[in-house]
């Protein structure tokens, strides 16, 4: 228990020595963009050794609503309290359409995520926006952008 | 009605705190609180470290106080002079769901020498009660909210993860922190260790 009265140095466990656990953001990178005046795309690019829960991802925009969103199936796995669950791991697209056309709008996309580490822990549902300006036309899909600011506790 | 109050010695800047975050609601006021026992508890660390003293101060832990899944506030000081093993966890995180079954155990068999576990839930009532039924949990569940989560920070738990344990001696000083599962043989160690300490 001696090393442990070292103060910071004590807060031990995760993740194996000479690896580090990345932050949220940088575990499961959002970007988005605007493929055409009614549809927006949302990527996660999932670090290896980490993965997210399918039935916690939301997506939601402002000020025109998203329409039905199918999410790609995921991988399945059984878990003991919440039976089967679906998981997604490397990278995770998914095309969300407007309930209408905005083009030349700019909208804001919500999206909902939570996921865990290999190594053993679990982060806290992490609500990200990004804002998109819809193209005016077919045939010219925006750039991706990433969120511009990170975290849940603001 | 759930409030939360922190010892007048880490009461400090709970309404600046407040002030920033309006639209968490009484969330808020759990975060706020939360944060000023941080900001005590890393005020207390600057004095520890210049005093070389052995181990952190585990005061912000011992001022929060929390609801349990009946909406009871619990202070955790009620269990002050106890070897008291904190626990952050969640039903969403399957590592501290897997974890868990040892600390009721650990609870059972240690709790008569001066043992307290208290589970710190970033989740939901309902489904901390169904997890707790599930496996018998015989230590309190007190309902953390996301605002808990900030005050481990201060701990070491920079990224917010869970499962993050805390455990204080009977002087309510902070002897480990884990993030990730804390290892049956590991707890088991540090507790007799502890438990012969007193």
């Amino acid at each position: 228990m001696a090393g442990c009265l070292a103060g910071v140095a004590c807060a031990q466990g995760l993740p194996a020595e000479g690896s580090k656990l990345l932050p949220p953001e940088q575990a499961f990178r959002l970007s988005a963009r605007a493929l055409d005046p009614s549809t927006l795309e949302a990527r996660f690019d999932i670090a290896d050794g980490y993965y997210l829960y399918r039935d916690k991802m939301r997506f939601t925009i402002e000020p025109v609503a998203a329409g039905p969103t199918e999410l790609p199936p995921g991988k399945r796995k059984h878990d003991d309290f919440f039976g089967d669950v679906e998981t997604y791991r490397d990278a995770l697209v998914v095309r969300i359409p407007l309930a209408k056309p905005a083009p030349g709008q700019t909208l804001t996309l919500h999206a909902d995520s939570q996921g865990c580490a290999d190594a053993g822990v679990c982060y806290p549902p992490n609500p990200q926006q990004v804002q998109l300006v819809v193209p005016t036309s077919a045939g010219k899909p925006g750039p991706f952008v990433e969120p511009a600011r990170k975290g849940w506790f603001k | 009605m759930v409030q939360v109050t922190a010892e007048p010695a880490t009461a400090g800047p709970t309404g600046a705190v407040e002030g920033r975050s309006p639209r968490f609601g009484r969330r808020a006021r759990v975060a706020a609180a939360i944060v000023a026992g941080a900001v005590a508890l890393a005020a207390g660390y600057g004095v520890f470290h210049r005093g070389n003293a052995p181990a952190r101060d585990g005061s912000a832990i011992l001022a929060m106080v929390l609801p349990d899944v009946q909406g009871r506030e619990q202070a955790l000081a009620q269990w002050r002079g106890k070897i008291l093993v904190v626990n952050f966890w969640a039903t969403w995180c399957a590592p501290c769901r897997e974890e868990m079954p040892h600390f009721v155990a650990a609870q059972a068999r240690d709790g008569a020498k001066g043992v307290q576990f208290v589970g710190i839930a970033v989740d939901d009532v309902a489904k901390v009660q169904a997890f707790a039924k599930e496996i018998g949990l015989n230590y309190p569940a007190l309902i953390g909210g996301y605002g808990a989560i900030e005050l481990s920070k201060t701990l070491g738990n920079d990224l917010s993860a869970l499962p993050f344990t805390i455990v204080l001696d009977r002087q309510g000083r902070v002897v480990h922190t884990q993030l990730g599962p804390l290892k049956p043989a590991k707890l088991d160690g540090l507790l007799a260790d502890l438990l012969e300490a007193a």
